[in-house]
């Protein structure tokens, strides 16, 4: 019998969330996270577990492919072909950690840029909110960096390098590099399907933003070039805060790191308005 | 009382972009407005755009079986789609009271290396279903899908028609208050499509709404209450389903008669002539009136006229026609020496007649192929091959996907002895 519970009522429009705020944004993305929670579950249980249901290896590869990022910078700093300047700790365990981060916030930057593509299989015959198609994403982004992360921890420890407290913040302080990595994704992800040239600047923007921040080399290296870009490249902040944070306990941007954090809520809110705005006409032109 | 309205469709218009450059170019346009907030005119077309809908106003009651008709690109799937909020209209508006499930995308979202029992909660979570709704059904879903001893093996291993079962075992278990349907005697095997139907059914005694699209007239005039017949974006018309089924099959009749007679496929030249003192000089297809016709009600007297010109005296002359449906079967072969027509000898002009009282076939288009022989079937004159088309057509019979009408007649005798 059909759900008589059901009372809902909707009315489509071609204008039909052109007039939601960035507040009314959020309050939609909590209310629909909330109410689809089983649909996330479900569908980061179907791309994470399934994932590595027919490697041998399995979860393995969370660890192989930024253990060989590690040992090549190394290499690389070892040589002399890298001077990363004062990093004051061992290179190999500063650019753990730091590529870490890196890779984190990069796979929230895909976590969002695939959201629309994630669903493609279903996406023009089921209705369902496609942010959760975002979070699903996170949580398998999220998913495999710990599991790396935990045993990245116990090689800082072998290195010689212990953790301050601030390691527990962790889950906090990458927070301004999901809104920022998620929302320039979700961005893109409305952009790819009706700009694909464009997306892919982005993407190639973003692996040049990695020579210009101060990821594998210390963020006061000695070069006057770098140091400007540095200065003027926000993630500077937030990557420099948040290791030094986790290997010494104190930064020298607060302020810097606050501020960014505070916009970056800001910016996510917005591309998330756009999202809801764009969505549907968007998702017409993936015919 | 009127039942209350669950779907109101009030003046929505959809269009589309031909071109995908073009396409890419508007979208990049109108994302680029809405971030600053500029509104977008959807109600104007751009170079390259055309309406895929226009204008279209339906009002869907709760408990009623709504078919939309009409042929590829007429805009049945995509006001499905916008029914079910996938895409919004660009003028007018859609309501709809009461959750929708679409049995369209049956399996949406299956993993190939995850149970058949995993992907029950994986799929029925993206149809909407709760776990412990799921939970609840989990068997009767096992059951209906008929792959209970599979159901712990990845879906991988399932044949098609096994996922397919399982797609829709699930999406028809989602119960909800309006169902939307597209082409559903696609699914599975015979005895699974029965299953499936039976499952609409009750579906629609309990007092479910449902939307079907299907180009299958027989599910339509079984599974419907009312017709939305649906032409180039434009609702053409709305109403009884006989009526209006027997429209539209006859607008398509008419529409392939037309493509047919411009084709080389039915070309009035495909005549082959083995005599050149023998002719078949013109073939007409008669009414009841005698006047020449290219449609016929089905039903009705049809006449065959054949006029000869025989510059020789042929001995035994033998006339045929066939008539072949638009499938390429044949439905009749006459042979006049063997129907009572037993000529000596024909010379000079003249004309044979062969009379069909009741030209009671599946409406659509037949072509009629004309034979002369001369004493033996082996010895042919002349061949018109399928040079000669009619459309038939239906106006009030009950007539369903069998080849021919053959004007029956049920009787019932109880022999119960009271």
């Amino acid at each position: 019998m059909p759900n008589q519970m059901n009372n809902q009522s909707v009315t489509y429009t071609a204008h039909g969330h052109a007039s939601i705020s960035i507040f009314g944004a959020a309050a939609k993305l909590i209310r629909n996270l909330t109410r689809h929670r089983q649909l996330i579950v479900q569908l980061f249980r179907r791309d994470f577990i399934m994932s590595y249901k027919k490697s041998f290896i399995g979860v393995g590869w969370i660890l192989i492919s930024p253990l060989i990022s590690v040992v090549s910078w190394v290499f690389m700093n070892y040589t002399g072909i890298l001077q990363p300047g004062d990093v004051g700790v061992s290179y190999a365990a500063f650019v753990l950690l730091s590529s870490s981060i890196w890779s984190l916030f990069m796979g929230f930057y895909g976590s969002g840029s695939s959201t629309l593509d994630a669903g493609a299989e279903f996406i023009q015959q089921v209705k369902y909110p496609h942010e959760v198609l975002l979070f699903k994403q996170v949580l398998v982004q999220t998913a495999n960096f710990s599991v790396g992360f935990l045993l990245n921890i116990v090689v800082l420890v072998i290195l010689g390098v212990v953790p301050t407290l601030y390691i527990f913040a962790f889950p906090l302080l990458i927070l301004p590099l999901f809104f920022i990595g998620a929302g320039l994704g979700l961005f893109f992800s409305l952009v790819s399907v009706v700009a694909t040239d464009i997306s892919r600047f982005a993407t190639l923007g973003l692996s040049l933003l990695f020579y210009f921040t101060p990821v594998v080399y210390a963020a006061n290296i000695d070069n006057r070039f770098l140091n400007t870009i540095n200065q003027i490249n926000p993630m500077t902040y937030l990557i420099e805060t948040i290791r030094s944070l986790i290997f010494f306990g104190q930064t020298e941007y607060w302020g810097q790191y606050l501020l960014i954090s505070a916009v970056s809520v800001l910016f996510f809110l917005f591309v998330l308005r756009v999202f809801y705005v764009s969505e549907s006409q968007v998702i017409e032109k993936m015919l | 009382m009127q039942a209350q309205t669950v779907i109101k469709i009030e003046n929505v218009s959809k269009k589309f972009t031909r071109s995908i450059k073009r396409s890419m170019a508007y979208g990049s346009f109108d994302l680029i407005r809405k971030i600053v907030g500029i509104p977008v005119n959807r109600s104007l077309l751009r170079p390259s755009e055309f309406w895929a809908l226009e204008d279209v106003s339906i009002e869907i009651r709760k408990g009623e079986k709504v078919g939309f008709l009409g042929e590829n690109g007429s805009g049945k799937s995509t006001l499905l789609r916008m029914i079910n909020g996938i895409f919004p209209p660009d003028t007018g508006s859609i309501r709809v009271d009461g959750s929708i499930g679409a049995l369209i995308a049956v399996g949406a979202g299956f993993h190939p290396h995850m149970t058949g029992r995993e992907n029950i909660f994986l799929n029925g979570t993206i149809l909407g279903m709760k776990r412990k709704e799921i939970e609840s059904k989990l068997e009767e879903i096992i059951h209906f899908a008929e792959i209970g001893e599979f159901m712990d093996a990845p879906v991988s291993t399932y044949s098609s028609g096994m996922r397919v079962r399982l797609g829709f075992s699930i999406a028809v278990h989602t119960k909800p208050d309006i169902m939307l349907v597209d082409e559903i005697l696609a699914v599975g095997d015979l005895a699974f499509q029965l299953k499936c139907l039976r499952k609409l059914a009750d579906f629609r005694d309990e007092g479910g709404t449902f939307i079907i699209v299907s180009h299958n007239m027989q599910v339509m005039r079984n599974s419907c209450d009312r017709v939305v017949w649906l032409e180039s974006g434009k609702v053409i018309e709305s109403g009884n389903v006989d009526l209006i089924c027997s429209k539209y099959e006859a607008s398509q009749i008419n529409k392939s008669y037309a493509d047919e007679q411009s084709s080389q496929q039915f070309s009035k030249d495909n005549k082959i002539s083995l005599d050149p003192q023998v002719k078949i000089t013109s073939v007409e297809l008669l009414d009841e009136a005698d006047n020449a016709v290219e449609q016929l009600t089905l039903g009705q007297p049809l006449t065959v006229k054949i006029r000869y010109n025989a510059m020789r005296k042929v001995l035994v002359p033998i006339f045929a026609v066939s008539v072949h449906n638009g499938d390429g079967q044949l439905v009749i072969e006459s042979y006049s020496d063997k129907e009572g027509l037993n000529l000596k000898e024909i010379a000079g002009e003249g004309e044979v007649v062969l009379k069909l009282p009741k030209f009671a076939y599946r409406p659509g288009i037949y072509s009629f192929t004309v034979m002369l022989s001369e004493q033996t079937q082996l010895r042919k004159l002349e061949w018109h091959e399928k040079s000669y088309k009619l459309s038939l057509i239906n106006e009030n019979l009950p007539i369903n996907q069998g080849l021919t009408y053959p004007y029956p007649n049920w009787s019932h005798h109880d022999h119960r002895t009271t």
